[in-house]
């Protein structure tokens, strides 16, 4: 093969052009990706980690957990009064401690998303505009009272008492449902999930479907990080045209990959005897501290109802 | 640790991925310009991600690692004039073709690191054809990467690294997956990049591959610690250094009508008793 080795090979250094590069490298959109990719890898790898922990919850059976998750989310969202709907996050908070989970990071999830799916949306209700009630502060005077389509705009507009009462009432009410959401998720592999889940007869089409899906993030996300450090390793600057090249580019190679995945998956269950049905193996029943706990889950729900 | 001719320097280097999954352990070794370089281990000890901290794409938890006495860090790539001079000087072939293949065409994937290094057009498709022509992949210029066998695809991926003419070359698993005439080219390519005196340093666990370059040797553990350095030939008579790396193992198999288990090497350990 020697006699064939191009010429510019056997020099020491490469040749190079007369570009001159003055600035910094600018990575910044892959280093974003792999920071973004990792991220996801941590999560699942801390999902992993809290769910194996020794903590109140993860001694639990996956069923009496969904149990306790259908029943308490019912109550947050039937309860009225804001006193209910504190001595839940009380109880929740409670659980989370005795789990052993990381406060700061789930209830930092958990606000963030309160505050953008339940403060931000309610926002408008407090506004005399959509609820008629004693105004708290004003915001606008207008010079006259009119109407837009339909709604009547009045005079003066300004945040109302009840306006404020539905704003905390939902905003409690969406942290509650996370808090409770996340403490189930957190102390809870994900296969026992899924295996809890068909005790409650969800289809097995459904399960194997989000089983199948919920895998595939993982080997989608890595293959994702391997074609950016690919990138990385052959790239020294770049201009947006090109940048948008490349991503559609992968996206295609992505979406061909995929398809290719699911093609081999379903020859895997053919090979192994799949037809049609699809038959998961179900998990253990319920042992004495499900039961106990199941009780006091029961006792403080129908408490905090009957407040 | 002599460095007056190294040019990659790993000094108590340890890595987590994700800062919780251990990946390396207090690895220090020294590549010296013009060498061939195994490092050898079960899957899973880490090589890869070595591999990926040679090439600044990944930066060590903790410990540190220099390209010819400079550090590679997160900022020292930052200055566009370093990057530059690093990413010319050293390639890597990944382990998946695939994902290393990201141009519309293999004329494309063979421009692609040239013209990034700001290399003039000419010069950049001239290397391109003498790489077509010494790689055999002519007839495949203008076809898309994804359309082409696995053999081809990492000849390609090679060559996207070649028309860099880096000083150093990092090849994953170079001949996994590959049929065994692809793997006779690659192994012959690598033979011919190092007599022209490219240092060349290959993650691996096929000891064969390993015998027959005759290379330093790292072995890994699978406990991502480096367990001993040495040449080729004196790693590979050390049986109870690759079982312990899990290099080797025990198995049963025919022999004739014979079925029996014995320590077991498909490429170097295969004796009997009788």
């Amino acid at each position: 093969m020697k006699n064939s080795i191009p010429d510019f090979l056997l020099q020491k250094h490469s040749s190079v052009g007369n570009i001159h590069f003055s600035s910094n490298a600018r990575h910044a959109y892959l280093d974003k990706g792999l920071a973004y990719i990792s991220h996801v890898l941590k999560t699942g790898h801390e999902q992993i980690e809290f769910a194996n922990k020794d903590g109140f919850f993860q001694r639990l059976s996956p069923q009496t957990k969904l149990l306790f998750l259908l029943f308490f989310i019912i109550i947050v969202s039937v309860k009225r009064d804001i006193i209910s709907e504190l001595i839940i996050a009380v109880f929740i908070l409670g659980l989370i401690v005795i789990s052993r989970l990381n406060i700061v990071g789930l209830y930092k999830r958990v606000l963030i998303l309160g505050f953008i799916f339940g403060f931000l949306v309610a926002l408008p209700s407090s506004l005399n505009i959509f609820n008629h009630g004693m105004i708290m502060f004003s915001i606008v005077n207008l010079s006259s009272p009119y109407k837009i389509w339909r709604i009547p705009i009045p005079e003066n507009i300004g945040v109302t008492r009840d306006g404020i009462l539905i704003i905390v009432m939902l905003t409690l009410r969406v942290i509650n449902s996370l808090a409770i959401s996340f403490l189930v998720l957190y102390t809870t592999a994900f296969e026992d999930i899924i295996k809890a889940l068909k005790m409650f007869k969800v289809p097995d089409a459904i399960l194997i479907t989000i089983t199948l899906s919920y895998k595939y993030i993982f080997i989608f996300v890595k293959t994702v990080e391997d074609m950016y450090l690919a990138k990385k390793s052959r790239m020294i600057a770049y201009q947006n045209a090109e940048i948008r090249d490349w991503i559609v580019n992968r996206f295609a190679f992505l979406f061909r990959k995929t398809q290719k995945k699911y093609e081999d998956v379903f020859k895997a269950m053919s090979s192994r005897g799949f037809l049609s049905d699809i038959k998961l193996y179900s998990t253990q029943g319920l042992n004495k501290i499900d039961w106990f706990s199941g009780i006091i889950f029961l006792f403080i729900g129908v408490i905090v109802v009957w407040i | 640790m002599d460095i007056d001719n190294s040019i990659i320097r790993i000094e108590n280097v340890s890595y987590f991925y994700y800062d919780k999954i251990t990946a390396l352990v207090d690895i220090s070794m020294d590549v010296k310009e013009g060498d061939l370089f195994a490092i050898i281990g079960a899957n899973g000890c880490g090589k890869s991600t070595l591999l990926h901290i040679m090439d600044g794409l990944l930066y060590p938890s903790t410990g540190n690692v220099y390209f010819k006495g400079k550090k590679i860090s997160k900022d020292s790539l930052k200055d566009k004039d370093f990057l530059r001079y690093f990413r010319e000087r050293v390639g890597y072939v990944f382990q998946d073709s695939d994902t290393q293949l990201f141009c519309p065409t293999v004329l494309d994937e063979l421009l692609y690191g040239p013209l990034q290094l700001g290399i003039n057009k000419d010069v950049s498709l001239q290397r391109a054809h003498e790489i077509m022509d010494m790689l055999d992949i002519g007839q495949l210029e203008h076809r898309q990467s994804y359309m082409l066998s696995d053999g081809e695809k990492k000849k390609v991926a090679i060559g996207s690294i070649l028309t860099i003419n880096p000083e150093v070359l990092l090849f994953d698993e170079p001949t996994n997956g590959l049929d065994p005439r692809t793997q006779a080219f690659v192994f012959d390519l690598i033979l011919t990049l190092h007599d022209v005196k490219k240092t060349i340093v290959i993650a691996t666990h096929d000891l064969s591959f390993v015998n027959e370059l005759n290379a330093m040797v790292a072995v890994f553990s699978e406990e991502h610690r480096i367990i001993k350095m040495g040449n080729a030939e004196e790693i590979l008579k050390d049986e109870a250094l690759l079982l312990k790396a899990n290099l080797i193992h025990e198995h049963k198999h025919y022999h004739g009508n014979k079925l029996h288990s014995h320590l077991h090497s498909h490429y170097l350990f295969h004796k009997h008793d009788y």
